[in-house]
Parts: structure tokens; sequence; C-alpha cells
């Protein structure tokens, strides 16, 4: 079985990765995804009118939910900007890894990305003791207090942005919304680094790279 | 993933768009705007859950369910709303 790259293999089936809300609930379709058993991947799924969509590890931060699957999906699959489309599909097991606790880290260390981004920012405007409060706030709540008192400085509008971004990140991040934690800190990125393309895509793989370790879907380096 | 950045959606956008994504009508590309759109945003994604349930509560509704006067007061909201668009 090959590896969730999205490329059409001879294998017949490939190997992905699918979120679900509790108790194996497809997050917007609403059915349940029948479980492994004895060892045996579940039932396989499969829809009259469309298809199931997993995730290649890259995809990860984009469908966050609440558990984690690893899936078989029928070949061929399509591959999609940012999922995998495929006739039919099953879950394998779940990554028990990926938990309630997971979800709330992942939302943390998102923010705290923003945390350096703004950080950085601030000091190179020179704005130092507002730098050193930043650095200094301790929790997402006081992290988002502190940083929303240094949004709103019009003289410096790059500071201010990475400011204001991580006073959301960490707002949801404190509520427990992780993916939009995540967004926030992807969109941080990009502010701290308007003239690069790429800033929006490596702070993604940077994301990716976190679940999947945390999840256990590669090896910890 | 590609490097470009999908396009964001907004929460007004998402409403016009539910009852396509509910009838499976939206083309790919949408479609996927709005479930990435759900999976950042708790009042949509909670906005679409009342949705559904207002969906499947009414199914259950025949015509002979209501009175005479929740009928001409339903006729006389389509007919303003008929108006308003």
């Amino acid at each position: 079985m090959p590896s969730a790259t999205g490329d059409r293999g001879a294998e017949p089936t490939m190997r992905a990765w699918k979120f679900l809300a509790a108790g194996r609930v497809a997050p917007f379709g609403g059915h349940t995804w029948p479980g492994p058993a004895a060892g045996e991947p579940g039932a396989w799924v499969r829809f009259p009118e469309r298809e199931v969509f997993a995730c290649r590890a890259d995809d990860l931060p984009w469908w966050i939910a609440a558990e984690l699957w690893e899936v078989e999906l029928e070949q061929p699959a399509r591959t999609l900007e940012t999922q995998v489309a495929a006739a039919a599909g099953r879950l394998v097991r779940r990554m028990t890894g990926w938990d309630d606790g997971a979800v709330h880290a992942y939302g943390v260390a998102c923010a705290e990305r923003a945390r350096a981004l703004a950080v950085e920012a601030l000091s190179r405007d020179g704005r130092t003791e507002e730098a050193v409060a930043l650095a200094r706030a301790r929790g997402m709540l006081e992290l988002c207090r502190v940083a929303r008192g240094f949004a709103g400085d019009a003289r410096n509008r790059r500071s201010s942005n990475l400011a204001g971004y991580l006073a959301e990140s960490s707002m949801r991040a404190s509520e427990g919304f992780a993916a939009a934690a995540a967004n926030i800190a992807a969109n941080a990125a990009v502010a701290a680094r308007p003239d690069d393309p790429g800033a929006f895509h490596r702070e993604r793989q940077w994301q990716a790279r976190w679940i999947a370790q945390r999840a256990g879907l590669v090896p910890a380096v | 993933m590609s490097a470009a950045r999908p396009q964001d959606l907004a929460c007004r956008e998402l409403v016009e768009l539910l009852t396509e994504f509910l009838e499976n009508a939206l083309e790919e590309r949408t479609r996927t705007q709005v479930e990435q759109h759900l999976v950042l945003c708790p009042g949509c994604t909670e906005y679409l859950r009342q949705f559904r349930a207002t969906i499947g509560a009414t199914r259950k509704l025949a015509e002979e369910d209501l009175t005479e006067a929740v009928k001409e007061k339903l006729l006389d909201a389509f007919r303003h709303w008929r108006q308003g668009s």
C-alpha cells in the first residue's frame, strides 16, 4: 500500500488520513464511518453521487477535527489542492496521539509561532518594552490581552498588525479552536514577510509536521 | 498542497451558499472553500447545524399540520420576501 503522495499508483489502495468529529462522524456530511473491528479495517464507505475525501500529511492543517484516522482509499485517487478524493475509503486505525489535549496543544503551538513573529517585529520597530512584555506574557489569555494592547499603534503598522494576529490566534487557542488559531498564525507569517510568496505555505508545512509528529504519523525526530 | 493560498470565504458568502452546499450542488472548488471555512468558524458550524435541524423538523410537517392562521402567516412572509428580493 503506497503512502499518501496523491499519485495514481498501480496498487489497488493508497494510505491517507482523515479527520472526523467525535464518534467517527463526518464533520460535514454527518454520517458515521464504520470503525475497525477485531483487527480488521472498517467497512468500505462509498456514496452513490460523490467521493470520499482524505488528507495527505501536508493537508492535515486544513481539516482539523477531534479524531484523526488512518484510512485506505480505493485507487485511483484524485489529488486536489488540499485533499485527495477516491470512490471509496475505509478506516484502518485511529491515531490515538491525536486527542483533545493534542488539539489544544496544537492551537497553542501555532499561537506561539505568531508570538515569536510579533516579538521580532516589535523589536525591529524599536518597541523594545512591548516586545519584552509580549515575550513574558504567560498563558494564551494573558498573551491575547497584552498583544491586543499593542495592536492599535498606527505608527508601526507591521508590528501592530502582527500583534493583532497574535491577539486573535492566542484567543482562538485559548478557546480550543485550534484550526482557527493555526490559520491566523499562518496569516501572521504572511504579514511578517509580505514579499515572500511561500510564507503561508511554509507555515502550513510546519503545522503539518507538528500534527504528524504529535499524532504519531511519522517517527519523532 | 499547492504553494498558493486557497481563497478565504467570508461568513456572509457561506450563508448564501449553504442551500446549494447541502444539496451537493456546488462545484468542487467552492464546496472545498465552504468546508474549509466551516473548519475555521465555530459560528458558521453552529449555523449549519441549526439549518440542518430546521430542515429535519420541517420535513416532518405535512400541509394539513398547519393551522389556517400559520399558513396565512407563511404565505404573507413569502410574498414579502419575493417583493424584497
